[in-house]
């Protein structure tokens, strides 16, 4: 089993900051910013030093709780800093980005950084398509061309066009290409359409959030069209990123899960939601359609002492199928952060030599 | 969206010791059409281009309702056989569109007069194989499944099974090598501005193929065709017929974008 720490840029709110999303700029503090986004590389050199494989970012807007509106920015400033540990970018969102930017700027990043990168590409979630105005509605087909558009502008030698739906360039030929080998590269979702298109592509497959058994359907529906197409994914190509919450003994992560601060993830007023939920009509998992929680708390899929989170790992994985865990030790953008290194820390030094061999 | 089908004239038209039919529509600059080797069939993408072109769609001797042709010996032959049904039509400059196993007969036809084609587009061009290529093979829906990336959107009309063992045996004989290296060599001082296009989801001739048009033909510009298969005017009509337009307009130009993005004046 591989591990992930996700690095949120983690921005400690006032208590009395707004948090409905968009949270309003204006209380933006510029010295909690700089903290909270140069601190990101203590924070990965130091679960480097831990023996974590990984670490990874996602693309959030307007908000403190995830800072990273860019991740790309923030990966060449980690892989600058930090000598072994993969940076994964979890990931761009590309309904609402240029293909051909992604595709330009994954393949400059893994130049520089060579055998350093993971690459996610997804839809995002449905608070993002408020943020460079995309119609949720098209939001799916423009995932699944814009991915397409970005594997090819990878791999085509000779300048070429696309005439897509969404999309339509007359002349691409990025420079740079991609390494060779080239990063490990997922579809991110539980999406038929993203379990298909990673199966098509031979691309790895991540998932978030959800239970075991909902995560499964979606890991298994992979497998099949994998099989479809005549190829069997490894463990390493499914990524399941959850929350985790450890510590020295069951009955203290118990307690700290009663004290969790169950605030929504992206909270927008409900008019606002229902009527972004009514907008978003096709997401699913495994083809049956599930609306996402737009605003929703995240549950936490894994919690106890060591030994329990062994066990719960080792479910994790029998279910899952996930050869890589990306974990979250603590919900972004609250509570302190001395006590996210400190459990970080007992992971490291408790709970991960002891999943190596899952 | 369903495009009204265009009221197309069937027209026969004598040339090289052949009867070709063709079916016409529209005003404007030749457009020249050969098909493919299931021949010739109607789509869409004919209607959106008569809007702006003179579209003219050829039977090839030996395809269709024409009569078993034991008489051409090669695609070169049946370039210049085409040639002279345009010219008899009395087109001296044109544009030509050919698909699949087209490609090769549009080739020679354009390395044979090169002064008359102004230029072409290749549709999932099958002029450049794969060593060991095999066509579309199975029951129709097993073909159907390899031709179009959407089979719903096919022609539903089932094909005689004697017209097609007569094309089959016909492209059989013409196909020629998977790389016809004079053709190829040829290819290199071809200056006729050519696009080359292939579907995204193409399972007959692999897409990869594009690149070598690109590599020999000094002028030729390669344009993927997003979710469509071998039939890209089928599967996606109107982006065919978009960057086909713009292509015979402009040429090379057409990589300069023109269209409008502002919201409100």
């Amino acid at each position: 089993m591989k591990v992930s720490y996700f690095e949120t840029g983690r921005y400690v709110p006032p208590p009395d900051m707004p948090r409905e999303w968009p949270v309003p700029s204006g209380n933006y503090d510029a010295a909690v910013g700089t903290e909270a986004l140069r601190g990101m590389v203590e924070r990965v050199k130091f679960v480097e030093s831990l023996g974590f494989d990984w670490i990874s970012l996602s693309e959030h807007h307007y908000s403190p709780r995830i800072l990273t509106p860019s991740p790309v920015v923030a990966a060449t400033w980690l892989a600058a800093r930090t000598e072994r540990i993969r940076i994964a970018m979890l990931g761009p969102i590309v309904p609402v980005s240029n293909p051909i930017r992604i595709a330009e700027e994954m393949a400059m990043l893994d130049t520089l950084a060579p055998g350093r990168i993971v690459i996610g590409l997804l839809r995002g979630t449905t608070n993002e398509y408020l943020s460079y105005d995309l119609n949720p509605t098209e939001a799916r087909e423009r995932t699944d061309e814009g991915m397409d558009l970005i594997l090819k502008a990878w791999t085509e030698p000779q300048p070429f066009g696309w005439q897509g739906r969404h999309f339509q360039y007359r002349t691409v030929s990025i420079w740079p290409r991609l390494q060779d080998p080239p990063p490990p590269t997922y579809a991110l979702g539980t999406s038929a359409e993203a379990g298909e298109f990673a199966a098509r592509h031979h691309l790895g497959l991540g998932v978030s959030y959800g239970t075991f058994e909902i995560m499964a359907r979606a890991t298994n529906y992979y497998r099949e069209r994998c099989a479809e197409y005549g190829w069997q994914p490894e463990p390493d190509d499914i990524i399941y990123r959850a929350n985790m919450i450890l510590g020295e003994t069951d009955e203290e992560a118990e307690a700290t899960l009663q004290r969790r601060d169950r605030q929504g993830a992206f909270p927008v007023r409900p008019s606002l939601r229902d009527a972004l939920l009514d907008a978003d009509i096709k997401r699913n998992v495994a083809g049956e359609r599930r609306a996402q929680p737009v605003g929703g708390v995240l549950p936490i899929s894994f919690c106890g002492g060591p030994d329990r989170i062994v066990e719960q790992i080792r479910q994790c994985r029998e279910k899952v199928g996930a050869g890589v865990l990306d974990l979250s030790l603590q919900d972004p953008g609250t509570g302190d952060t001395d006590a996210m290194l400190r459990a970080l820390e007992l992971f490291g030094r408790k709970v991960l030599p002891r999943i190596r061999e899952i | 969206m369903t495009v009204q089908q265009a009221a197309f004239n069937e027209g026969f038209v004598d040339a090289d010791g052949f009867r070709i039919r063709y079916m016409e529509a529209g005003q404007g600059t030749p457009v020249i059409h050969l098909h493919g080797a299931g021949g010739m069939r109607l789509t869409q993408a004919h209607t959106l281009l008569s809007r702006q072109f003179r579209v003219i769609v050829f039977e090839m001797p030996g395809f269709g309702v024409s009569p078993v042709n034991d008489r051409t010996q090669s695609v070169r032959e049946l370039g210049a056989t085409m040639a002279s049904a345009v010219l008899a039509l009395g087109i001296e400059r044109y544009d030509v569109i050919a698909t699949s196993f087209g490609a090769r007969v549009a080739l020679w036809m354009a390395l044979q007069r090169p002064e008359r084609i102004l230029a072409l587009v290749l549709e999932a061009p099958a002029a450049i194989r794969p060593a060991g290529h095999q066509p579309p093979s199975g029951t129709p829906e097993q073909i159907a499944r390899q031709l179009y990336a959407h089979p719903e959107r096919a022609p539903m009309a089932p094909v005689d099974p004697d017209v097609q063992a007569k094309q089959r045996a016909l492209v059989g004989r013409l196909r020629g090598p998977d790389r016809d290296t004079d053709l190829e060599a040829r290819l290199r001082d071809l200056a006729t501005p050519t696009l080359v296009l292939f579907g995204t989801l193409e399972r007959v001739i692999p897409p990869d193929m594009g690149r070598h048009y690109k590599t020999l033909l000094p002028n030729c510009q390669l344009v993927f065709v997003y979710d469509a298969g071998h039939e890209i005017s089928t599967d996606r009509p109107e982006a065919f017929a978009d960057v086909t337009a713009d292509f015979l307009e402009r040429h090379e130009a057409f990589v300069i974008n023109r269209k409008d993005t502002r919201i409100s004046p």
